[in-house]
């Protein structure tokens, strides 16, 4: 009697899942996620798709591995969820709003939101600390832009969030230090620092660590863990399978512009349903 | 055993003359080089507070016809300074669309003339200093949360060298000009000899001229130490690495 209920139960369950599914086909407009997300987007430059109607959401608290060759379309899709390129089809959303069918203010309030890691490091050519503190700077009105300008001409240039965002990233002396003294590996740390310290909630890295040592990588990938625990919803643009495998919950697999296979990082790595991403992580030549 | 007398004991002596004679009434020479100074950096303090919009709005912006304007400032910045001279001329003589103003042998038509000489070529170092600056620094300032106005100020700042070389040029070109100021601004000099259009180099050009070449030497040192000075000022403020 009990397992008979219990398999209406499941039954109508399947049956709801079926008609939600349904319901999202028809439904252009419907919240995907609670998080930061692409839906059914295409983007491309000089007539050239990019990627193709990809949809992927990156919620709050977890790691999305964003896998696949080279000019695959990960750097564009990263792009795109930061919000630097209006998609040719589709829609970027952010907690299930259009961002780009917001105003410019709020879009920009959408994007303070988020942090990005680029593959070069891209640093202002001015101490450790400006850069670090770049992201607060431009978040303050102009009136207190000038008393902050004041402040540090008489010494006071001290943050707490900068010195810890610089402490996660194993550089807390490393403050007052001219970026033209730094090696890529710190470089790139200080901004994995700079993405961080004026508390995003969604972490975007485009290849973190292609150029670094090992030393450098484990702590950049240290440091990924410590934001996702944090609560951010992070990102991770590589090419780099173990890394994916060390940092993520979730992988996607885009390959020739395309998302081909998503899903928890354990069974994409054990057990891929697409076969081309079994190649692609089986380490044979896709593209 | 010979002493040898000491050089003020000497000159006390009247072995020596005390003062050297200078071949120049120092007045005069101080009236030529604050006309100098004047004329030029108020040329180029205008000059620059024009220039960096347009270099920003240029470097910036896609149009039609930019490249045709780019290729305009560069072809400003080497522009033949006596057809600058004549051109002010024209418009500030009485003839002229500014002939009302009465601007003629004036340093104020010294200046607008310096101006169309140095705005291109601040405009132009400019420019190629802000173009310069990586896509990628300015997609972090973007990527941050920066607005358009963040991510122009940051793109100043780290294209803020070569800047200061544009407008240390734009400085040299000014300064160091002769044709276009002795064409608007007549050379003149006042009954007592101080000057009231004459600049170091048309003074120079002058003194050369009547065969008063040691003054004319001492007047291009002058210049070249004016010249060294300022660039050292601001190379110095700026925390250069040039």
């Amino acid at each position: 009697m009990t397992g008979h209920r219990g398999q209406q139960r499941a039954e109508r369950r399947g049956q709801q899942r079926a008609e939600r599914r349904g319901q999202r086909r028809q439904e252009p407009n419907r919240r995907v996620t609670d998080g930061l997300a692409v839906r059914n987007v295409s983007h491309g430059f000089d007539d050239t798709d990019v990627i193709e109607d990809v949809s992927l959401a990156v919620e709050r608290g977890e790691t999305v591995a964003i896998i696949g060759p080279s000019g695959t379309g990960k750097t564009t899709l990263l792009r795109l969820l930061s919000c630097f390129h209006r998609p040719d089809a589709g829609t970027v959303e952010t907690d299930g709003a259009d961002v780009w069918a917001l105003s410019e203010r709020d879009r920009l309030d959408v994007r303070r939101r988020i942090g990005m890691v680029f593959q070069e490091a891209n640093l202002f050519e001015t101490t450790v600390r400006r850069n670090v503190s770049y992201g607060q700077h431009v978040r303050r009105s102009w009136r207190d832009r000038l008393a902050q300008w004041f402040s540090r001409l008489r010494g006071g240039d001290a943050s707490e969030a900068v010195a810890e965002s610089l402490d996660l990233v194993g550089l807390a002396d490393a403050g007052s230090r001219p970026v033209g003294s730094l090696s890529g590996g710190e470089a790139q740390r200080v901004s994995f620092a700079r993405a961080i310290a004026y508390d995003p909630e969604f972490l975007l890295l485009d290849e973190p660590t292609s150029d670094l040592d090992p030393r450098n990588t484990a702590v950049i990938e240290d440091a990924i863990d410590t934001a996702r625990t944090r609560g951010l919803g992070v990102a991770v643009a590589t090419h780099d399978m173990n890394q994916a495998e060390r940092v993520a919950d979730r992988v996607a697999v885009l390959l020739g512009g395309r998302l081909i296979e998503v899903g928890p990082a354990e069974r994409v790595f054990t057990n891929p349903e697409d076969p081309r991403a079994r190649k692609f992580i089986e380490g044979e030549l896709v593209y | 055993m010979i002493e040898q007398a000491s050089p003020v004991v000497a000159a006390a002596d009247g072995a020596l003359p005390l003062f050297v004679e200078l071949p120049f009434k120092w007045n005069y020479v101080e009236s030529i080089i604050y006309v100098s100074l004047y004329v030029s950096l108020t040329a180029v303090l205008v000059s620059t507070l024009v220039s960096l919009p347009i270099a920003m709005l240029v470097g910036f912006s896609e149009f039609p016809g930019k490249g045709f304007l780019v290729a305009l400032i560069n072809t400003g910045m080497g522009f033949p300074s006596v057809v600058v001279g004549l051109i002010v001329l024209f418009a500030v003589s009485n003839q002229g669309p500014f002939g009302s103003l009465d601007l003629l042998f004036t340093t104020e038509a010294m200046i607008l003339s310096q101006i169309v000489l140095a705005a291109p070529v601040i405009t132009g170092v400019s420019l190629a200093a802000v173009t310069g600056v990586e896509d990628g620094v300015r997609d972090a300032a973007y990527a941050m949360g920066g607005t358009r106005l963040d991510v122009a100020l940051v793109t100043i700042k780290e294209a803020r060298y070569g800047i200061v070389t544009g407008i240390l040029a734009g400085l040299g070109r000014a300064i160091s000009e002769v044709g276009s100021v002795l064409i608007v601004g007549g050379n003149i000099a006042r009954a007592d000899g101080t000057s009231v259009t004459r600049t170091l180099t048309t003074a120079i050009q002058l003194e050369a001229r009547q065969g008063r070449f040691e003054l004319a030497m001492i007047l291009g040192a002058v210049l070249v130490a004016l010249v060294l000075l300022i660039n050292g000022l601001v190379l110095r403020l700026g925390g250069s690495r040039i």
